[in-house]
């Protein structure tokens, strides 16, 4: 039987990326405002997660798994959670380039009212695949914060990006622990 | 010799081998802990097929517990729910068919194992009581299916980590499960169909807007049959007939795979490929036109085994380019694609074996679980066709057609293969493939599960992509295109494509072969 685990690239630009991710698992600010539009960016089962951790926060929400530009309506920050789901996508009668499509036009039309981006990608080093990668080199320059499981961090991707555009990355070892940080995030 | 999705399981049914248990003894074992350490895949609240084969008399049996729509089922019953049909199917009381498992483990043991259902169980309990320790799979799993626990489990239920998904390392509990399998241990399998825990699954189910009753439980029961038999090459291979759809799938795949030279092409090269992905698509065209529950349909079984008529399928298959249509066929295309279900193989000091597939549906079922039993309720009523005018189409007390297929394989009458897998309409395709792989491949158990596997089918006679896991040769994958077929590449071990467990007999019967695939927690072992 197959080792499944992600190969392990121990090059020093690597290992000074995990040195900077702790530099940047830094105290987080609150840079938000409520209330949060909660959709996702591949139609991910994690975007229900992070309803109920919103909810655990006491933090004002809405969760739209399909998320158009009105639901931006009244809306101060756009949370997406990154990762792509096949079964979400057939379940929500979508293919990627729809969903896609879908979450550029949102994304836009969240910078054109300055409505700033939270990304989070809460699924771990499961929740990521060539379609998701897509998502994350995409959207993630967009973004004012990130908060991630750190398995799905393994290869350095989020850092790396975030690093490049000097967005805070809060890094948490299990979904539950994304609770903390998501609330101090907001005012 | 034990494989099975779990070590636990394993484990479970190794010790009851050990302790002179014989391989029912051992298989029923390995189906209840898998309740336990595996409960998104199946358990009391689901169904399934299991094949027999007893040494000494040189005879294979099929128990059928399948479950069975409520009395109240009728052919509109999804289709009027227009756009919600979907939720309806798979989230709801109206999807829960009649559980058949606890009835067909019990009849099993009664009428082929030595032990009782306490004996069998006391590994489940055990686990249910210290907890499990949650894998990667379970985990992934978890949050994959998080909305349906999260909406239909219940407060507190044990599938959710307070109200989140489990992590690995985690460890879950199920103290009602334990006691449930105690109750049913002393007061016998009538307390699950007439007794309060009855009560609890109707009342789990009218509350989630279900229609079945008390008279729907009590009347539930458990075939045996005959299997369904078909031979490849100089092998023999019984497997569960219909209401099973996979094993007659399979016989039709490996009738058709028979007249082509696939042994020259070589293991998942484009030719290779190409003409058992036709051959998928073909026999998705049979299988809407014809199959459903035989108490209820005829079912022209022998006409689609006939090899003249897999002779006259493959040449209709062309060598250089996919086909534009194939015959029509009333199998809907589901939105939300399945790779759910589990497989396990015994085989005992005796040569008596048994190949297992049991089931809930999706993982975790509907997530609804009866007040304070801890076993969760399958949504194969799912598995009927929406369309009243099907033979698959839902009735009261029919069975809803599975695409399951244990199956055991003789070569020259000695018994050779046990195998089955999960992995919904994909079932088949990775069993053949999984037979071609060591049959005209030569290639070992474990490999031949391991190695990577495509699927193709066909819907109202239009084909539809060819899915290949990522492990294919990208040059292979681009001559495919170039042939004129849609590639969807998956993941390297993609739950899609089945979580086969097997085992083999080799060298003249001196040494006996597990195989489990990694797309799962596949695990075995033996002594």
């Amino acid at each position: 039987m197959k080792n499944k685990s992600w190969v392990l690239i121990t090059s020093l630009a690597v290992l000074s990326s995990f040195a900077s991710a702790a530099l940047w698992s830094e105290e987080v600010k609150a840079v938000f405002e409520q209330p949060l539009l909660v959709t996702s960016a591949g139609q991910n089962a994690e975007v229900q997660i992070l309803a109920v951790l919103a909810k655990r926060a006491g933090l004002e929400y809405s969760l739209a798994k399909l998320a158009a530009a009105k639901d931006l309506d009244n809306m101060k920050t756009l949370a997406l959670v990154l990762g792509t789901s096949l079964k979400g996508l057939g379940a929500a009668g979508l293919d990627m380039d729809k969903e896609r499509d879908r979450v550029t036009a949102l994304v836009a039309e969240a910078q054109k009212r300055n409505i700033p981006l939270l990304c989070l990608h809460l699924g771990g080093e499961n929740r990521r695949g060539q379609q998701t990668d897509e998502l994350i080199t995409a959207l993630l320059p967009l973004a004012r914060m990130a908060i991630v499981v750190r398995s799905g961090n393994i290869d350095g991707i989020f850092t790396k990006i975030c690093q490049e555009k000097n967005i805070p990355l809060i890094e948490v070892e299990k979904t539950a622990d994304a609770l903390d940080p998501l609330q101090k995030a907001f005012r | 010799m034990v494989v099975a999705a779990h070590p636990l399981a394993v484990d479970a049914g190794l010790r009851m081998l050990k302790s002179g248990g014989n391989a029912v003894d051992a298989a029923i074992a390995v189906a209840v802990t898998l309740n336990a350490a595996e409960p998104f895949a199946s358990g009391m609240g689901g169904g399934g097929f299991m094949v027999i084969h007893l040494a000494k008399e040189k005879r294979t049996t099929v128990i059928n517990f399948r479950e069975k729509a409520p009395h109240a089922a009728s052919p509109l019953m999804f289709k009027e729910k227009g756009d919600a049909e979907n939720e309806w199917r798979t989230s709801t009381g109206l999807a829960v068919a009649v559980p058949g498992a606890l009835a067909g483990w019990h009849l099993a043991l009664r009428r082929y194992g030595t032990r009782s259902f306490a004996d069998v169980a006391s590994r489940a309990v055990e686990i249910a009581e210290q907890g499990l320790v949650i894998s990667q799979t379970f985990s992934n799993i978890n949050k994959e299916e998080y909305e349906r626990l999260a909406k239909n489990a219940g407060p507190g239920n044990c599938y959710l980590n307070g109200g989140l998904p489990y992590e690995p390392g985690d460890v879950l509990r199920n103290p009602d499960l334990a006691r449930t399998l105690k109750l049913i241990a002393s007061k016998g399998v009538e307390e699950f169909y007439q007794g309060d825990l009855a009560k609890k699954i109707v009342a789990a189910v009218q509350a989630h807007q279900g229609i079945m009753t008390l008279e729907d439980l009590a009347a539930y029961k458990p075939t045996e049959t005959s299997p369904l038999v078909g031979t490849y090459k100089n092998c023999t291979v019984m497997t569960a007939p219909p209401p099973a759809s996979g094993g007659l799938q399979l016989l039709q795949l490996l009738n058709i795979s028979a007249n082509w030279p696939v042994k020259k092409w070589g293991q998942n090269s484009l030719a290779t490929i190409h003409h058992l992905s036709e051959a998928m698509r073909f026999i998705f065209a049979d299988r809407g036109r014809y199959l459903g529950d035989p108490d209820d349909v005829g079912i022209p079984v022998q006409s689609l085994l006939a090899k003249d008529y897999a002779e006259a399928l493959a040449s209709r298959i062309l060598p250089d380019r996919p086909l534009d249509d194939y015959p029509s066929s009333i199998f809907e295309e589901k939105k939300a694609k399945k790779d759910n279900t589990t497989h396990l193989c015994v085989m005992d000091q005796e040569g008596n074996v048994v190949s297992l597939t049991q089931s809930i549906n999706d993982f975790f079922g509907t997530g609804i679980v009866p007040e304070g039993t801890g076993f969760l309720l399958n949504d194969h009523m799912d598995d009927f066709s929406s369309d009243p005018e099907s033979p698959n189409a839902p009735g009261p007390g029919r069975r809803p057609l599975s695409s399951m297929a244990p199956l055991i394989m003789f070569k020259e009458g000695k018994f050779f293969l046990a195998l089955g897998s999960p992995g919904g309409t994909r079932i088949f395709a990775a069993l053949g493939e999984i037979i071609l792989n060591v049959t005209e491949f030569g290639m070992s158990l474990d490999d031949a599960i391991e190695a990577p596997r495509f699927f193709s089918y066909s819907v109202r006679g239009k084909p539809r992509p060819v899915f290949v896991e990522s492990r294919i040769p990208q040059s292979t994958l681009l001559e495919l295109q170039k042939m004129g077929y849609q590639v969807e590449v998956r993941e390297a071990y993609d739950k899609y494509f089945g979580g086969a467990q097997g085992l083999m007999v080799v060298k003249k019967g001196k040494l006996i072969l597990g195989g489990a695939d990694s797309r799962r927690d596949g695990s075995g072992a033996g002594y």
